[in-house]
């Protein structure tokens, strides 16, 4: 009850952050039971149609209810941390947000029970995660599930553009004397760019879901067809909210990256002010990238290459990031933690992602690889590789500063190397499975195509990550009874969430710190030799 | 760790209270937060049964209309006409607590840049020397024994540059020819030193070992990307390279400019420091140079 | 142990923005995002509906001209009222809100009053056709906005009347209110030369 009412940025965050777990674990075991079925040709463990429920309710739940909530689990927690806050600017609204989010992906769920299916059962929806007209029709989409994960992502919308508004709030109007903009650590930033994206993409996805909802209730004809509507529009509006979402996905983990780099590095962030740059470029681009999900449509090679070419030009920021980490880690004394080493494990694999993005940003190579299962491996690269593993470092790293426990360092580097290993056994193999012409969202597939071997190997990852995540819910459960002790300050860090206890008392800081340098904790340890005068 | 962690927290707040220095009154920038507050999840309760209702039953929507209401004016009563907040419970907010403690650890600035030190770039340019004979040995050596042509390497590098190579017989490759020769020997002093010029930065910055970095990964990886893109570059020496040899000259190079390079002492990069200091306009502390 | 930085505590503090103003313009920047949504797919659809009822023949001008001098208008009075209030003005206040509001309410019954008489007599509805579809979804959601900035300004008009509204103290919030209203305001513009003068152009004019 303590928890309901709370407008504790920080209980808040814990409980969006363990929401997104538990979804975590549910989209998981959707993904298990797809890799399960997959694992051999012609298997019928599962019928078509609880596969297209699986793959539908896999990709919303992870977009919508796992990343979304996490990063801004995270930045709900950071945030007034690290501008030396009190509390959000809006506090209520942030409970209001939070419960939006929760609702919303309850009421998606409630479809398994309570949509329309046969004989009274309930049913998912199965229309894929994007959804694409006019497969959503009334026509091909019987009963209600859709109208389901309309609802559903609408309502836990509305709490992501809540938590949106707040943080631009609170990162432009709350930040401590001194903290100025060029002075904020990066999480800071790449949050003030996720919201701005938020603000931008969720209403577009908001408005597509709206006329959606006409189409399927009062017969009105935006998408569909057959009655004049036009289905590469919902692909125009979708995309423009989807390609902004991955930004928004991966942005925080950039940032995670970004503080938790230089903490085991022992060196300040290579290259703040270009850093800045580059996540506000990545920002703007990202609004003027979302046709390259559509090469396969046909837009006529003027648009095509249009896309391409932006497509293209976003990854000059993003490398400059990459460069950046680099420029961090090298000279550095490195420390090889369990959040270092998943960090580290991120750059590595986003730099894969990035290349195979790159490579189904050239138009022809995306004709022929187009929604087969190298783009599946593509985007886990990204979205897995790239933001689950940011989001593990982060819950190792800020652990110890919500609980005030460490979480067990060996436990830690087992759940690391099982699911880098399990990542790459699952979804390296992908690459090959697609370049050699298997499409996505198949059931099953014949035995003669040569794709056998890689599914074997990309279902036989599966159980490696389930074991690495399994010790992290177990290093969890064990760190918060009997863990270590954390302190303060465990990882010698720079940043104003260290300089008040662990865990945080509820007004977080007994005086407002005021901020002399962009690291402000370095100055107050070492007056002798402040940050400030190198500013 | 400190043995005072089965205190409660507020035992350990009022412990700090207790030995805090009373210093010059500093004013805090917010001293409340915001109560505890039911308002915002009914509310949220009742706008997702709004919408929950057009799937189920329209009383749904009903009841989370009547819900979202009661939420929405219990919330406006929680800021109106003042923020319902909570003092925070320290004592007055003046009293001045000391800062968590940090226990002393030994700490270089983390304000070191790198590279720190690169070779001199004159040694680049002996290096480039170095490794351009070396190669043309090499390069010579495949010419006279597998090709039984002197100028046949020769040649085939100017047709990197020179178009009119491709259309040649390999009569004429294995002759001399005086603007290829020339266009050649170009090509060769400008790759040389270009590499000459980054091994000077990048050798100091590969972890010990510089010659293993410089004359053999360098190579290896040199010669895989040419082996990729050589049809694209110059096909004509596709058509009659041999890799073998293509490694072997690559390898030599790299030995001979890493050799010379990583034998000369390095010199102190002074990147770091403002542009203005390093040109020499604004005298800094320690400056010594 | 070390001393707090007791010598940045002189830095003098500048006011940091105000987080209902940054609050409410990010809100505008939001919804501002969901209109563009439907207005450019207004624009998609113009000129799309080879059968059933075309803009031409539904759409009338008269009395939507009526309806947008009084929205617009009421941009107008509501800035005299938050200047009122600013003043500390409270008769003045209450009565150009409660112009404001009665201009507002007008602009809801006259579309209201249009739509019925499309529904009615030109047999217009969201089912026609793409036309029928965008304009009732674009009208209906412009609609929708100023129905919820007119709770807002109906709100603090009751309050104001029971004498909750203190001039000195809350005229800051009543001036961000507002701002809902005037973006509600300028969204209208945008509809309208969307609807009633782009989309009105004949068929092979807009081709």
């Amino acid at each position: 009850m303590q928890w309901a009412i709370s407008v504790d940025h920080k209980k808040l965050a814990m409980m969006y952050i363990g929401a997104g777990l538990i979804f975590f674990l549910v989209g998981g075991i959707e993904a298990a039971f797809m890799r399960l079925q997959l694992a051999q040709a012609g298997n019928e463990i599962v019928d078509p149609a609880t596969f297209n429920q699986l793959f539908t309710m896999h990709g919303t739940t992870m977009v919508f209810l796992v990343g979304m909530p996490i990063l801004l689990g995270f930045g709900n927690y950071l945030i007034p941390l690290m501008v030396g806050a009190r509390d959000m600017a809006f506090p209520r609204l942030n409970a209001f947000g939070f419960w939006l989010f929760i609702f919303g992906g309850l009421l998606l769920y409630f479809s398994y029970v309570g949509a329309d299916g046969l004989y009274g059962a309930g049913t998912a929806p199965d229309v894929g995660w994007f959804a694409y007209a006019p497969l959503t029709s009334r026509t091909f989409s019987r009963g209600n599930s859709t109208d389901y994960w309309i609802l559903g992502i609408l309502v836990s919308g509305f709490g992501s553009m809540t938590t949106a508004i707040n943080f631009i709030a609170t990162i432009l109007c709350m930040r401590c004397p001194g903290m100025k903009l060029m002075r904020m650590p990066m999480i800071a930033w790449m949050m003030l760019v996720v919201a701005f994206l938020v603000l931008v993409a969720i209403p577009i996805l908001t408005a597509a879901q709206s006329m959606l909802l006409f189409d399927r209730t009062l017969g009105a004809h935006f998408f569909d067809p057959e009655t004049q509507g036009s289905a590469i529009l919902w692909q125009h509006l979708f995309w423009f909210f989807g390609h902004p979402e991955v930004y928004i996905l991966i942005l925080p983990a950039f940032g995670f990256v970004s503080e938790i780099m230089p903490t085991f590095s022992r060196k300040v962030i290579f290259g703040y002010p270009l850093m800045v740059a580059a996540t506000v470029g990545i920002g703007f681009i990202s609004l003027g990238v979302w046709a390259h999900h559509m090469f396969v449509v046909g837009l006529g090679p003027v648009l095509d290459s249009f896309f391409g070419a932006t497509t293209f030009l976003i990854s000059v920021p993003t490398g400059i990031k990459i460069f950046n980490w680099l420029g961090t880690m090298w000279g550095g004394r490195l420390q090889f933690t369990t959040p270092m080493l998943f960090v580290t494990g991120f750059v590595a694999m986003f730099v894969i992602g990035g290349l195979t993005g790159i490579m189904l940003a050239t138009v022809p190579m995306d004709w022929q690889l187009s929604d087969s299962y190298f783009v599946v491996g593509h985007f886990h690269y990204v979205l897995f590789g790239g933001t689950v593993f940011g989001i593990f470092g982060a819950l190792f790293y800020w652990f110890p500063k919500a609980t005030g426990r460490m979480l067990n360092e060996r436990l830690g580097k087992w759940t690391f190397w099982l699911l880098f290993i399990g990542f790459t056994l699952t979804f390296m193999p992908m690459h090959v499975s697609g370049a050699l012409g298997m499409p996505r969202r198949i059931y099953t597939y014949e035995v003669d195509r040569g794709w056998e071997i890689w599914n074997l190997i990309s279902s036989i990852g599966v159980p490696v990550q389930m074991a690495g995540v399994a010790i992290f819910l177990w290093n969890v459960v064990r760190s918060l009874r009997k863990g270590e002790v954390a302190g303060d300050d465990p990882w010698d860090a720079w940043t104003l969430e260290w300089s008040t206890t662990s865990p945080p008392p509820d007004w977080n800081f007994d005086r407002i710190p005021t901020c002399t340098s962009a690291r402000p904790l370095w100055d107050r340890k070492h007056p002798e030799d402040p940050d400030a005068h190198y500013e | 760790m400190t043995p005072d962690h089965d205190k409660s927290k507020a035992e350990r707040l009022a412990e700090r209270a207790a030995l805090a220095p009373r210093g010059p009154s500093e004013m805090p920038y917010l001293r409340a937060i915001p109560q505890p507050t039911p308002w915002p999840i009914l509310a949220a309760f009742g706008l997702t049964f709004i919408f929950a209702g057009l799937v189920t039953n329209w009383m749904v929507s009903v009841v989370g209309a009547a819900f979202a209401l009661v939420g929405l004016i219990g919330w406006f009563r929680e800021v109106f006409p003042h923020e319902n907040v909570e003092a925070i419970p320290v004592a007055d907010c003046e009293a001045v607590l000391p800062p968590p403690v940090f226990e002393p650890r030994p700490a270089k600035s983390p304000r070191n840049v790198v590279p720190e030190e690169i070779h001199p770039y004159q040694s680049g340019f002996k290096g480039a020397v170095a490794g351009a004979i070396a190669m043309a040995v090499v390069a010579a050596g495949w010419g006279l024994i597998d090709e039984g042509s002197f100028w046949m390497p020769i040649n085939l590098l100017a047709g990197t540059v020179l178009p009119s190579v491709g259309d040649a017989t390999l009569e004429q490759l294995r002759l001399f020819n005086g603007g290829w020769f020339a266009t050649a020997v170009a090509v060769h002093v400008c790759l040389s030193l270009a590499v000459g010029m980054v091994f000077v930065v990048s050798l100091p910055m590969m972890p010990r070992r510089p010659l293993l970095a410089g004359g053999l990964i360098a190579p290896i990886i040199w010669t895989g990307i040419a082996w990729a893109t050589m049809r694209v570059v110059n096909p004509t020496l596709e058509e009659y390279i041999s890799w073998p040899w293509f490694l072997g000259s690559q390898i030599a190079f790299g030995i001979a400019c890493a050799a010379v390079i990583s034998r000369t002492t390095k010199i102190r990069l002074q990147v770091g420091r403002s542009f203005e200091s390093r040109m020499g306009f604004e005298q800094t502390e320690g400056d010594s140079s | 142990m070390t001393a707090l930085n007791a010598t940045t505590s002189n830095v003098p503090l500048t006011a940091p923005l105000s987080r209902a103003k940054v609050g409410m313009a990010s809100l505008i920047f939001m919804e501002s995002a969901f209109f563009s949504a439907f207005l450019v797919t207004y624009l998609y659809y113009i000129g799309k509906s080879p059968d059933g009822p075309q803009p031409l023949d539904c759409l009338e001008l008269n009395m939507v001209l009526i309806n947008s001098v009084c929205l617009l208008s009421s941009s107008i009075t509501v800035v005299l009222a938050v200047r009122s209030l600013a003043r500390g003005a409270m008769g003045a206040f209450r009565i150009w809100l409660a112009v404001t509001i009665l201009l507002g309410l007008e602009f809801l019954l006259g579309t209201g009053y249009e739509w019925w008489g499309l529904i009615e007599d030109k047999g217009l509805t969201i089912q026609s056709n793409a036309f029928g579809t965008n304009f009732y979804s674009l009208v209906g959601f412009h609609a929708f906005h100023v129905l919820v900035g007119l709770v807002l300004l109906i709100g603090v008009f009751i309050l104001s009347l029971f004498g909750c509204i203190n001039p000195a103290r809350d005229h800051q919030r009543v001036d961000v209110a507002t701002w809902y209203w005037h973006f509600v305001d300028v969204v209208w513009i945008l509809v309208f030369t969307l609807v009633y003068i782009v989309g009105r152009v004949p068929q092979g004019a807009a081709a």
